[in-house]
Formats: structure tokens, C-alpha cells, sequence
């Protein structure tokens, strides 16, 4: 039992912490809308060898685990960075499970972004969350794993989150990077590793749009005093700070569990992502609120974490079936029944 | 990073079962269902001659030596056993007082029969008019001599007609208001002058209201100095905390995970586990059970560290556990709401019980209000809500 993170681990988060502040300001996270992608960060964060962070070190990486990688997750998260790293980070470790090594040299050193298609379906149907800066995705289509190179023509569409979101609706050139139940099983590991990833983003955020909140909350005055006085404003402020703790630490268990390859650790990788998202939702609902007016300009920071608490968890799953992605996890899939209780408590079937 | 429970945890936990198959009988949990007193003193003679009463004092003094997640792990293999621990359990609040700031005489007269297992210590602090509040405490001690004469009403005295001592917070400075000029006794509950009214509970406890009509004291029943009482009460306010918290979320959660497995559905092929809103509602319970455990977890590893883990666990964990006691009752149906003497009550009637004991969860130990004011003031720097006094 041992809940502190190493030195090494406190050194990946100052010095995600310190890129992330310098690099990723609010000014910089504006001038990146719409598309949501700063080629300036993007071009540092591949000269820290972030993207390698959880790869063993004799293929390239720095020899982590998913945890290390949660921590810059969670900084960039903080900042709201413009830069795609969940996928990539999670696309990254795929390939190098899968060894395919010319692609995953081109993706560390940053001459191609890799990226993973999330969404079930075929790829020319999905509104892929890296889609209009990717080179490559990685998608499980049928019982291959493969890469799909960007097609000439790639359209973005603009949307509430500032993510690179586009359709490849004329899908490139394609290479089979694995075959079967192998490819199956360690592309949903993968995105097990994006849940997880997308949680520690979550998380980031949440921590950063409390403190907004608070700041507004210890000097601006209403009636005579200061409004952190009243408890309507600061009660759902502590809620959402005791949430973010508990988000954090079922964030860092599930990436224990994952990298100590346990067989808790898909049912804690769903945990995660529906706990973070509900709470980051809250905390960036609440925050703006507090605002009053003035948090719905877009003057005001809070509404770039209020759009990016949604976005950030709708390009990826609904929580609500993600609760059933759980459950089949923890309690064998249900058994479909004849008539009575279950269809009638589901008329939509499934 | 290590989320591996610590390594003689299973031991301890293994050592607790066999004890409390032993000790914790059938009419102990009887008795304890319709007494709600919290307490048994055949049991806890047991767990003091186990050094369990106080588990993580060291043996030299009476304790079993445990670190906070062992002494949690022990507890509750106790509880689930249905063994009462609030006796004990409240006892060694002021015992870690005393431990801190009593004179060695006092001291030696009361920790070993406490760590034994033969004294009971109820808390005298809460009054009609002061509710969470408790430094509007009105209860008056004055000096007379080599005694001190005491006057006041107290409420909320939970087994105080099993008790030996009351930990008795009074006003000693009448001028004083607030957390100023109190003072901290160990009152013998058979001093005269002291009439114990019981109260029934919703959540099958009895409490009572204490009267002291003149009741007098001797000078050496004070704890630590006159007028110093905030000190006192801080003491055991945070010993109160030295033991990690085990959440209650979590205890339902895995009685409706048994509900949902062993109740066929109307079909009578599958069983609830396999209706969509039922796995639903379990993995959603599962997410607060997993967060109230592990926000648990971290004030037993700060504690140890010699951190000060602040409110959350305790704020979670209660707020969850009135919530799914709630929606548990929806889940279930009418069968949940059979009490424990039905003999066909689901899972013993533990969906019932519970229902009506959570509620209090978030007002004892400090309410959620007072809670959330404390992480606002104190983690996010807010201005303080209550005036000052």
C-alpha cells in the first residue's frame, strides 16, 4: 500500500506542469480554436519524448508506465492544451506492443501523427476526435488491427470542443498491423488505456476549473460581501473538490491495475471515465455559474473547461452505456430473458 | 503506486472472523437489534483481552499495536458479524484524550481498565439548543473547594446508562462565549444528581438526554488544565480520525450484488442481475463504493504519514450511503422493506436497516454542512460562512 507517486513520477508532473503553463495559456488555447491544435505545443511536447513515456526504453520510449502518462494527461488536462495526446499516447503504446516499429519511430519523433479511431463502426462512419491533424489512425476493423493513412481530401468539422474532429470518408491507403483474437484483445486494451487517459484529462481540467471557481468565489463581492461567504456557492465547490480527489485516486488505480496487468483493471478503466466525466462536468457547471454573466462571455476562461468538460467525454463514449460495458465486465454479460422484467425494463431492446 | 491491500491485512482480517464466530453470538446480535445500546460487555471484555479495544495502542499499554488499516480491517469483521463497536469505539475518543493531555495520575487509574476492556466513556458534549454547535455549550461547572458543582442538560448521550464516565464539555468562565473558558471532565455516571432519559431512534439506536442537577465532582476528574477545554476536545476530535474509514457504500453495495444474483426474475430463466437497470444501477453503486473506499483508504495511508488527510472520506462516504440506501429500497421492491424479525426478509432485512440508519450518517461526526464549510475554508481558501463569535 503506498499511494505517493515517486520522484521520478513528481518530476514528470513539474515538468508537464511548467510546459504545459508556459505553452499552453489561455491566450495560446484561444488562438487554437477552432481546429484545437497548436503545431507549436504539439512540436515541444514531442521534444520531451512525452508520447514515449509509457513505452519500454530498448524500442524507443522512456521506459514507464501508464501512470507516467496519466500525469502529463492530467497537466494537459489542467491547462486545457490544444494538442491531441490522449489517442496518440495511447496509439503509441499499441504499436509498439505490435512492433511495428517504422510507424511508431515516425509517431515519437513527431513526423507523423498516429491516432486511434474509438467509435464502433466502420472508420468512413466515425467522427474521428484527431481526425483533421492525424497522418495514421490505428482502427479494429472486423478482426484486424489496422493503420489507415489520411486520405487526400479530409474536411474538419467545427465543433463545440475546439477538437480536430473529421470524417475520412474516402479511406486511404491501409496496412494490417495485427489479425484476430490478438488484435481484439490488445485494441481494447487500448482503449481501456484511452478511458483511463481521458479520465486523467478529465481530472486536470476539473482541479483547474475549481480553482477558477474559487478565485471569482474570494473576491467578488454581492450584497455586501464576499460570495464565497455564501454556502449555495461554496458547498457544491467542496463537492466538487472531494469528487476530483476521488477521481484522481480511481484514475491512478486504474492504471495501476492495468500496468500490473490485474484483472480488475478494464471494470476500473470504465470506473474512471464515468466518475471523472460526471465530475468535471459539475465542477465546470457550478464555476461558470458562480460567474454569473460574465462566465458565459467568451471573455472568461471558464467556458473554454465548460465546452471541453462535454466535449472531451462525448468524442469518446456515453457514460451511461459505458455502465453497461462495466457491468459485463463485472457480472458476466446478462442473459437475455424470455418477456417481464427485463424487456419491459429496457423496451429498446439490447 | 500500490493499491495491494498491506501485507498482514488478511491475517488480522482472518484472526477477526475466527473472533468474532467465537465471541459475537447470536444473542449479542439479538440483543444489540433490540436494545440499540451499542454496546456488550462480554464482547468487549473479549477484544480488550485481545488488545482490540484499543488496537493501535502498543501491548505495553493494554493495545494490540495495529496500524490504522488493520485496526479498520479488525473492526469490520466485527461489525459485519453484527457485533456492537459503538461502545468501545466512542470510548477511545476520550481515551486518546486522556492519553494526550490527562495528569499520570489520571491516567493510571483509567487507560488499563479501558484498554481491558472493563470501562465505558460516553460523550458529553452536544446540547438541546446546540446541535452541531457544540461550543454553545451552556452547561455550567464552578469551583467549590476541592470539587467543582455541575448544572446542565445534555442530548444525543449514546449508552450513557451503560457508561462509567461521561466526557463531560462544560462552561467554566460564565463570562466566556464560544470555544473560550470550557472545561473538560470525566464524570462518574454514578455521581447523584445525574438522571438519564432514554430516546429512541429511527435507526433501532437508543440515545438519551442527561441531566447533572448539581452534580459534584472532585478535582481530579478534571481533563488537562481549567478554561482549557478547545485544547481537550481538539485532542480527541483528532484522534477521532486516527482510524481509516470503512465505507458503508461499499458494505451495501455487495448485499445488492448478492440480492440481484440470488432473486430469479419474473421469467424465471435469469435473475435480476440480468435486468439492464438493475447492472446499471450496481455499476454506478460500484463507482461511489470504489471512490468512498479509496478516499478512505488515503486518510488511513496520510495518517500514517503523519498527514492531516482532511474531510473528504467522511463527507463521501456518508453523502453515497444515504443516497444508495435510498435507491436500494426502489431496486429491491417491497421485499426490501421487511425488517430483520421477518424470517423471509431479503438479505436479513439489512436493506431495511439501513435505509433507516443512513440518514444519520450525515449529521453525526460532524454533518455534511459542516463538513463542506471546512473544505471550503480551509483547502479552497473561501471566506467563513458562520459569524464569528
Amino acid at each position: 500500500m503506498n499511494l505517493a507517486l515517486t520522484e521520478e513520477q513528481q518530476f514528470v508532473r513539474q515538468t508537464f506542469s511548467a510546459l504545459f503553463g508556459k505553452e499552453a495559456d489561455p491566450a495560446r488555447v484561444r488562438a487554437a480554436e477552432p481546429l484545437g491544435h497548436d503545431p507549436d505545443l504539439w512540436a515541444h511536447l514531442i521534444a520531451t519524448g512525452a508520447l514515449g513515456v509509457g513505452i519500454p526504453e530498448d524500442i524507443g520510449g522512456g521506459g514507464g508506465g501508464l501512470l507516467e502518462l496519466a500525469l502529463i494527461a492530467e497537466e494537459a488536462g489542467r491547462r486545457v492544451a490544444p494538442i491531441p495526446f490522449v489517442e496518440p499516447a495511447a496509439a503509441a503504446r499499441l504499436l509498439a506492443a505490435y512492433g511495428a516499429r517504422s510507424l511508431l519511430d515516425d509517431a515519437l519523433g513527431g513526423t507523423r501523427i498516429v491516432s486511434l479511431a474509438t467509435r464502433p463502426g466502420p472508420l468512413e462512419r466515425q467522427l474521428l476526435t484527431d481526425g483533421a491533424v492525424a497522418d495514421v489512425v490505428v482502427a479494429l476493423q472486423g478482426h484486424r488491427v489496422v493503420a489507415v493513412h489520411r486520405p487526400p481530401e479530409v474536411r474538419p468539422t467545427s465543433n463545440m470542443g475546439a477538437l480536430p474532429l473529421a470524417r475520412w470518408s474516402d479511406v486511404g491507403e491501409v496496412e494490417v498491423l495485427a489479425e484476430g483474437d490478438q488484435a481484439r484483445q490488445s485494441f481494447s486494451a487500448a482503449l481501456n488505456e484511452v478511458r483511463i487517459l481521458r479520465a486523467a484529462a478529465l481530472v486536470g481540467l476539473a482541479s483547474e476549473a475549481i480553482e477558477i471557481g474559487a478565485a471569482y468565489a474570494r473576491q467578488r463581492e454581492a450584497f455586501g460581501v464576499r460570495i464565497g461567504t455564501y454556502q449555495a456557492v461554496a458547498h457544491p465547490l467542496a463537492d466538487a473538490l472531494v469528487a476530483k480527489d476521488g477521481a484522481q485516486l480511481l484514475t491512478w488505480k486504474a492504471c495501476w491495475a492495468l500496468d500490473e496487468g490485474l484483472p480488475a483493471a478494464p471494470a476500473l478503466a470504465s470506473m474512471a471515465f464515468v466518475f471523472a466525466a460526471e465530475t468535471a462536468y459539475a465542477a465546470t457547471q457550478h464555476s461558470l455559474h458562480i460567474h454569473g454573466g460574465y462566465g458565459f462571455t467568451v471573455e472568461c476562461d471558464i467556458q473554454l473547461y465548460y465546452r471541453r468538460a462535454k466535449a472531451w467525454v462525448t468524442t469518446f463514449a456515453d457514460p451511461e452505456r459505458e455502465l453497461d460495458v462495466m457491468a459485463d465486465e463485472m457480472y458476466a454479460p446478462a442473459r437475455p430473458g424470455r418477456q417481464g422484467a427485463v424487456s419491459a425494463a429496457n423496451p429498446g431492446g439490447g | 503506486m500500490d493499491f495491494h491491500a498491506p501485507p498482514h491485512l488478511e491475517a488480522i482480517q482472518a484472526e477477526a472472523e475466527a473472533f468474532a464466530a467465537e465471541h459475537v453470538t447470536a444473542d449479542i446480535v439479538e440483543e444489540e437489534l433490540r436494545t440499540g445500546d451499542g454496546v456488550s460487555r462480554p464482547l468487549l471484555r473479549a477484544m480488550g483481552a485481545k488488545g482490540w479495544v484499543a488496537p493501535l495502542w502498543p501491548p505495553e499499554e493494554g493495545g494490540a499495536g495495529l496500524d490504522p488499516f488493520e485496526t479498520s480491517a479488525m473492526l469490520n469483521a466485527i461489525r459485519a458479524a453484527g457485533g456492537p463497536t459503538v461502545g468501545p469505539g466512542t470510548t477511545m475518543l476520550t481515551a486518546n484524550a486522556i492519553r494526550a493531555l490527562g495528569s499520570p495520575e489520571l491516567r493510571a487509574r483509567i487507560l488499563p481498565g479501558i484498554a481491558a476492556g472493563e470501562t465505558l466513556i460516553c460523550l458529553g458534549y452536544t446540547e438541546p439548543e446546540g446541535g452541531s454547535d457544540v461550543f454553545a455549550c451552556k452547561t455550567r461547572s464552578v469551583r467549590d473547594g476541592d470539587e467543582w458543582v455541575i448544572n446542565g442538560q445534555k442530548m444525543f448521550t449514546t449508552f450513557a446508562h451503560r457508561a462509567d464516565y461521561c466526557f463531560l464539555l462544560t462552561r467554566s468562565d460564565p463570562a466566556s462565549r464560544g470555544p473560550r473558558g470550557l472545561t473538560m471532565f470525566l464524570v462518574p455516571m454514578g455521581t447523584s444528581g445525574i438522571e438519564i432519559q432514554a430516546v429512541r431512534t429511527m435507526g433501532y439506536e437508543r440515545t438519551n438526554i442527561v441531566f447533572y442537577n448539581d452534580v459534584r465532582v472532585s478535582d481530579d476528574l478534571l481533563v488537562g488544565e481549567p478554561e482549557q477545554g478547545l485544547h481537550v476536545m481538539r485532542a480527541a476530535l483528532e484522534a477521532e480520525q486516527n482510524v481509516a474509514p470503512s465505507s458503508r457504500t461499499s458494505q451495501l453495495y455487495e448485499a445488492a450484488v448478492v440480492w440481484a444474483r440470488e432473486t430469479p426474475a419474473p421469467d424465471g430463466d435469469t435473475t435480476m442481475l440480468d435486468n439492464p437497470s438493475v447492472r446499471r444501477r450496481l455499476a454506478r453503486m460500484a463507482i461511489d463504493a470504489e471512490v468512498a473506499d479509496l478516499l478512505g483508504t488515503r486518510v488511513g495511508f496520510l495518517e500514517q504519514l503523519g498527514a492531516k488527510p482532511g474531510p473528504h472520506a467522511a463527507l463521501f462516504g456518508p453523502e453515497t450511503y444515504v443516497h444508495w440506501s435510498k435507491e436500494i429500497m426502489d431496486m429491491v421492491g417491497p421485499a426490501a422493506m421487511a425488517d430483520w424479525t421477518d424470517p423471509d426478509a431479503v438479505v436479513g432485512g439489512t436493506f431495511e436497516y439501513h435505509f433507516r440508519c443512513s440518514v444519520a450518517s450525515t449529521i453525526y461526526g460532524g454533518s455534511s454542512e459542516v463538513l463542506r464549510s471546512l473544505i471550503a475554508e480551509q483547502l479552497l481558501g473561501l471566506p467563513r460562512s458562520r459569524p464569528k463569535t
